[in-house]
């Protein structure tokens, strides 16, 4: 069985780490808590980790021992610079208490690219991680609404740059601006966003840990992160009544199920897909037919079958050899950020203008 | 003249009197058997046994007579009535009484009423004066020989218990100077006694001779308590025919129970509890006594209880044996007992020795424990309580 640690850094990646712990008590609903335990496919640690006490007390569905407070008066204030002091005054903390965990073939850490606290642990837990565990670590990378500020969209520049910096096993993005126009308003756009991400990694975990008819195991997913950039995303499709395996297949590549914008079909560089269903739905020839079909266009694609009950469900993971979003966030992020110091330096300019008034003078009382 | 005329009234007085008692006596003295004059040395034989002859009479200021009476197995006596007192009791030796009243005296004479049981008469009149003077006349003529009988009755012991036997032994010793024939000896009874080999009829005993007699008086089961064995009758007749009647003296007998060794015993149940009043369920203490209130150490002594269905033993043995108990001694065991339904119990308990056994019985109530009334609110309570219990432990688990 694998030992899978889930890591929720600032308080996006503590609600879509919530909202893994939520989906894994299963159909319950809000109160299966009071009498259900939660059925991970494996053996799964979640540890909550956040310098603001509010956000920790939020969660529902996270025990309060996988809980971490990482002492800082109430968060960072978006500001990585002391989120990574932080961090580091606190590593071995939250180093020991990841350890009490035990060991761990597979890591994820969730976090936002935006805030203070995860956009500034990520990088530097990914490099501790790497230290102390021989294990892959997948980052799952939020991004924030672009009219969130000028702050935001600099953290998720250099958050983003100092994890590729330090190489883990892959980055999945989750974009949401682009998944905010399949949800409405903003609080379903959050909740809807932290339950698609909690299903595809559950999904994932199951795939990975479970008996096969095709097999995709750890090594594969190494593989596919491998592949292009190491950047990548998460697609997802439910069969409807009538449909066919393939189309199932293919509607997982579909915009509509990416949690990242992206053209799989252009820009893919890897995949994998793990199929779920009926026996009865799972034509293995056509599943073959189909993949090699995508295999031409997306390159190497990995694939699994799971029998389970229900109508087939398909998880789709890539790797991306480019990504034009990135580009376009990192030049608004430039720009908000060339603003943000023209900006300053005039207001800077005026104050001193402003004093200048005074410069000669001294009160009088 | 004034002497006179108080002797008139005392007279009077006295005539008033003796017509009130003779008019008191037919009524509380029985039935009046016969009034008549009667002279000096004349009598009257009533029931062909008890005999009344008049003695002596005196004039007086009080007038009186003298008689002598006598009856079978009683001496002869003499007693003198005033006329006017009350009559005079005189008891036979079956017990039956008959009384003398004199009603006038006059010269020699008396006029004399004898009342007695009802149906009693006069069975002859006869002149004593006459026979006197006939064995006087005859006694002259020659020596008349004449038994007399000293009869002498000794116990072997005057204490006897139950079921023992006295020895009775009678001297008779012939002091007369006749021959005594036709012994009868008359031994009275002692209730619930038997008299073995008692003789009724002597050989002859003649003159200055002793005879021994004895017999065995076997006490069966004569009550307890001191016992007057009466006088013995000896009646027997000389060479011409004459009967004599002779008695000894009475005894004293005091008659015992024995002392019987049994061993008695005695059973006790003791529950405690204030008001008899138990809980179902609850386990209460019974105690069971036995005491060996007998003169004798009991052999064993088996107990053996009588539960109600719903009544049981939590703990401590019911039905212990003993293998003896002495006179006096008290033993006891404790035991733990369930009632188990509501109502009212009954406990009994048995100790069987030798052949003989006693029982005793203990009742008490058992009713609900209070607690029982709930019992369906705390079997809701307790599931409901667990559920709480864990939803905040589960709420706890997830609150930080």
């Amino acid at each position: 069985m694998l030992n899978i640690l889930i890591l929720g850094l600032g308080q996006c990646g503590n609600r879509v780490l919530d909202a893994v712990n939520h989906e894994a008590f299963g159909s319950g609903g809000t109160f299966a808590k009071y009498y259900s335990r939660q059925k991970f496919p494996a053996s799964v640690k979640t540890i909550a980790i956040n310098t603001a006490i509010n956000d920790l007390k939020g969660l529902t569905d996270t025990r309060a021992k996988d809980r971490f407070h990482v002492p800082h008066l109430h968060g960072v204030g978006a500001n990585r610079t002391l989120g990574k002091k932080v961090f580091d005054d606190n590593k071995e903390q939250i180093m020991s208490e990841i350890d009490k965990r035990g060991s761990f073939e597979l890591i994820f850490i969730v976090t936002s690219t935006a805030g203070g606290s995860g956009s500034s642990f990520a990088p530097l837990l990914v490099k501790e991680l790497k230290k102390a565990y021989n294990a892959q670590i997948i980052c799952i990378a939020v991004l924030p609404f672009r009219e969130e500020g000028s702050i935001f969209l600099q953290n998720t520049a250099f958050c983003i740059r100092e994890l590729v910096a330090e190489s883990p096993n892959g980055i999945l993005l989750v974009d949401n601006q682009y998944l905010k126009k399949y949800a409405g308003d903003i609080k379903s756009a959050y909740d809807k966003i932290n339950t698609s991400v909690a299903m595809r990694v559950l999904f994932l975990i199951e795939a990975l840990n479970s008996e096969m008819l095709m097999v995709t195991d750890l090594g594969d997913l190494k593989t596919v992160m491998n592949g292009g950039i190491g950047i990548g995303t998460m697609g997802y499709y439910e069969a409807g009544k009538d449909g066919t395996i393939k189309s199932a297949i293919l509607g997982s590549f579909k915009p509509s199920g990416l949690l990242f914008p992206t053209n799989v079909y252009n820009e893919g560089a890897r995949a994998m897909l793990i199929i779920k269903g009926d026996k009865k739905y799972l034509d293995l020839d056509l599943i073959t037919k189909t993949v090699e079909e995508l295999s031409t266009d997306v390159g190497q694609v990995f694939k699994g079958v799971l029998i389970k009950k229900g109508r087939p469900k398909v998880l789709s993971l890539f790797t991306l050899n480019s990504v034009p979003e990135l580009e376009r966030i990192y030049a608004d992020a430039a720009d908000a950020i060339r603003f943000e110091m023209d900006k300053r330096e005039q207001s800077k300019k005026q104050l001193d203008g402003a004093f200048a008034h005074i410069d000669d003078l001294e009160p009088i009382y | 003249m004034l002497r006179l005329s108080h002797l008139v009234v005392v007279a009077t007085i006295l005539l008033l009197s003796s017509l009130i008692m003779t008019a008191a006596a037919s009524s509380d003295y029985g039935e009046q058997i016969f009034e008549r004059n009667l002279n000096v040395g004349e009598g009257v034989e009533i029931e062909h046994s008890i005999t009344i002859e008049v003695v002596d009479t005196t004039e007086d200021i009080v007038d009186s007579a003298e008689f002598c009476i006598s009856s079978p197995r009683a001496f002869a006596r003499t007693v003198k009535v005033f006329m006017g007192d009350m009559p005079t009791k005189y008891e036979t030796y079956n017990g039956a009484c008959i009384y003398l009243d004199v009603i006038s005296v006059h010269d020699e004479t008396v006029l004399l009423m004898v009342t007695g049981p009802k149906g009693w008469r006069v069975t002859r009149y006869y002149e004593a004066e006459d026979a006197k003077t006939e064995s006087e006349s005859e006694s002259a003529a020659e020596t008349v020989s004449v038994p007399e009988l000293v009869i002498t009755r000794t116990l072997d012991r005057n204490h006897v218990e139950q079921g023992e036997t006295v020895g009775v032994t009678f001297k008779i010793k012939n002091t007369g100077n006749g021959t005594a024939s036709e012994i009868k000896l008359d031994e009275p009874l002692l209730r619930e006694a038997y008299q073995e080999n008692c003789p009724s009829n002597l050989d002859d005993i003649a003159a200055g001779a002793t005879e021994r007699v004895s017999y065995d008086l076997k006490i069966i089961n004569t009550p307890p308590g001191t016992y007057e064995l009466g006088a013995t009758l000896l009646n027997c007749k000389d060479e011409s025919g004459a009967a004599y009647s002779f008695e000894s003296l009475s005894n004293t007998l005091k008659v015992t129970v024995k002392d019987v060794q049994v061993p008695t015993l005695e059973i006790g149940i003791t529950i405690e509890s204030d008001d008899n009043t138990m809980i179902c369920g609850e386990r209460f203490p019974v105690t069971i006594g036995i005491m060996n209130t007998g003169n004798a150490t009991s052999g064993r002594v088996t107990i053996k209880s009588h539960l109600p269905d719903d009544v049981r033993v939590a703990d401590g043995e019911i039905d212990p044996v003993y293998e003896s108990i002495k006179p006096g001694d008290y033993v006891e065991h404790e035991v733990m007992m369930i009632a188990y339904e509501p109502g009212k119990h009954v406990i009994k308990m048995d100790a069987l020795w030798a052949d003989d056994e006693v029982s005793a019985s203990a009742e008490f109530w058992a009713e609900q424990s209070s607690l029982a009334t709930y019992y369906p609110h705390i079997l809701a309570a307790v599931p409901i309580g667990l559920l709480l219990v864990g939803i905040i432990r589960r709420h706890k688990e997830y609150s930080y």
